[in-house]
């Protein structure tokens, strides 16, 4: 015969159904035997009052136990009458009935495998954000880098654009082909120069020598 | 006699009026059983000789047995705090009452049992992590856009100063 655990049951009360009708038990029992000890002890207080008293106390004794007999025979009987009612209709839970806090359970049934897929699903989006923060940090610092190289760019760009309106301000058409035009004179001096030192030089070496 | 004048939620009597009734019962029968006439058929020795203290034993047996019975019992509902629960359970009992199908219960296995208590919490950590992702893309994708923007700028400024560099050759 397996006993039911009525594990359920003591989820939601605290005990044990079983544990709590044997503590009843117990403790009526013991109240029988304590008020029949309390008879007797009464009896036989009289009973010492009274001289030439032709009842012993062994033989109260056996009156006491005799009636004890019978009371625990009966309470015996009625006690499992009662225990059997409390188990099945109050200290129990119908097979049906599911307790509150267990609601979870109904609204979201899930195998070993779709919780699986979801724990993994939920790595790969946390991996994922991780990724696009990282993307986000990157794209961040090269917009910074790239302030500073646009800011350098347009400052040589406004310094061409300032001589140009120098130019443009003196009356200098074309500058430019003018610079370039003293740039390349300037050099063909400078190699007049030269022809005319070096020739100067031999001269005077012809000089020496005649 | 019902304690609470409460509304009986449940079709019959609640679980706190049939304990009360179960155990009135078992006392009763049980002093029933324990009657004056057996009583004395036991003691009948005692009785011969003091009649009248026998009943007045007997009464304050009877009624010093169904105090301390009763007491006890009172004792346990307080403990446990049964009242309340008693009238807690027929409450969810009656709201179930449409349910044919057997319902859950513990399997004993935490790993178990402890998935659908879970599945709430990832289902919503789920959802937050798609919506943010879903965000930080689409921040990212202006941001990269702008960079983009920002690298033709770039060449396009070093085309305008290559060819000024030029002009000034």
């Amino acid at each position: 015969m397996s006993v039911d655990p009525m594990a359920y049951e003591t989820q939601f009360f605290g005990f044990t159904p079983q544990t709590c009708l044997l503590r009843i038990y117990i403790a009526f029992q013991d109240y029988l035997f304590e008020t029949m000890l309390v008879v007797e002890a009464v009896m036989l207080k009289k009973l010492d009052g009274i001289p030439d008293c032709k009842i012993s106390p062994s033989q109260i004794r056996k009156c006491t136990e005799k009636f004890l007999l019978f009371m625990k025979e009966h309470f015996d009987k009625l006690f499992a009458k009662m225990e059997e009612v409390l188990l099945q209709l109050v200290l129990n839970i119908p097979k049906n009935v599911l307790l509150p806090e267990d609601r979870v359970q109904q609204q979201y049934p899930c195998s070993k495998e779709e919780f699986q897929a979801l724990q993994d699903e939920v790595q790969q989006l946390q991996q994922q954000y991780r990724a696009e923060v990282a993307l986000e940090q990157a794209l961040r610092v090269e917009l910074e880098e790239q302030k500073i190289v646009k800011a350098e760019l347009e400052k040589t760009l406004q310094c061409f654009d300032g001589l140009d309106n120098i130019c443009r301000e003196h009356g200098l058409g074309n500058f430019k082909e003018c610079f370039a035009f003293l740039t390349q004179s300037a050099k063909k001096l400078q190699n007049v120069l030269k022809e005319v030192e070096e020739k100067s030089k031999k001269l005077k070496q012809h000089d020496q020598l005649t | 006699a019902s304690g609470d004048g409460g509304a009986a939620l449940a079709a019959g009597p609640g679980r706190a009026q049939v304990f009360t009734t179960v155990v009135d019962t078992f006392l009763e029968k049980l002093v029933a059983a324990g009657s004056y006439q057996r009583f004395v058929s036991c003691y009948r020795c005692f009785y011969k000789l003091q009649p009248q203290l026998t009943k007045s034993i007997y009464d304050q047996f009877i009624s010093q047995l169904q105090a301390s019975i009763k007491e006890e019992i009172q004792e346990v509902k307080n403990e446990g705090n049964l009242e309340g629960l008693f009238s807690s359970l027929d409450k969810i009992v009656e709201e179930a009452k449409d349910q044919e199908e057997p319902a859950w219960r513990p399997s004993g296995i935490p790993e178990e049992d402890i998935r659908s208590t879970m599945v709430p919490y990832l289902l919503k950590h789920r959802s937050h992590l798609r919506r943010a992702l879903r965000e930080k893309e689409e921040e990212n994708r202006k941001v990269a856009e702008s960079v983009l923007m920002g690298r033709d700028r770039i060449a396009e400024l070093q085309q305008l100063i290559q060819a000024r560099q030029q002009a000034w050759q």
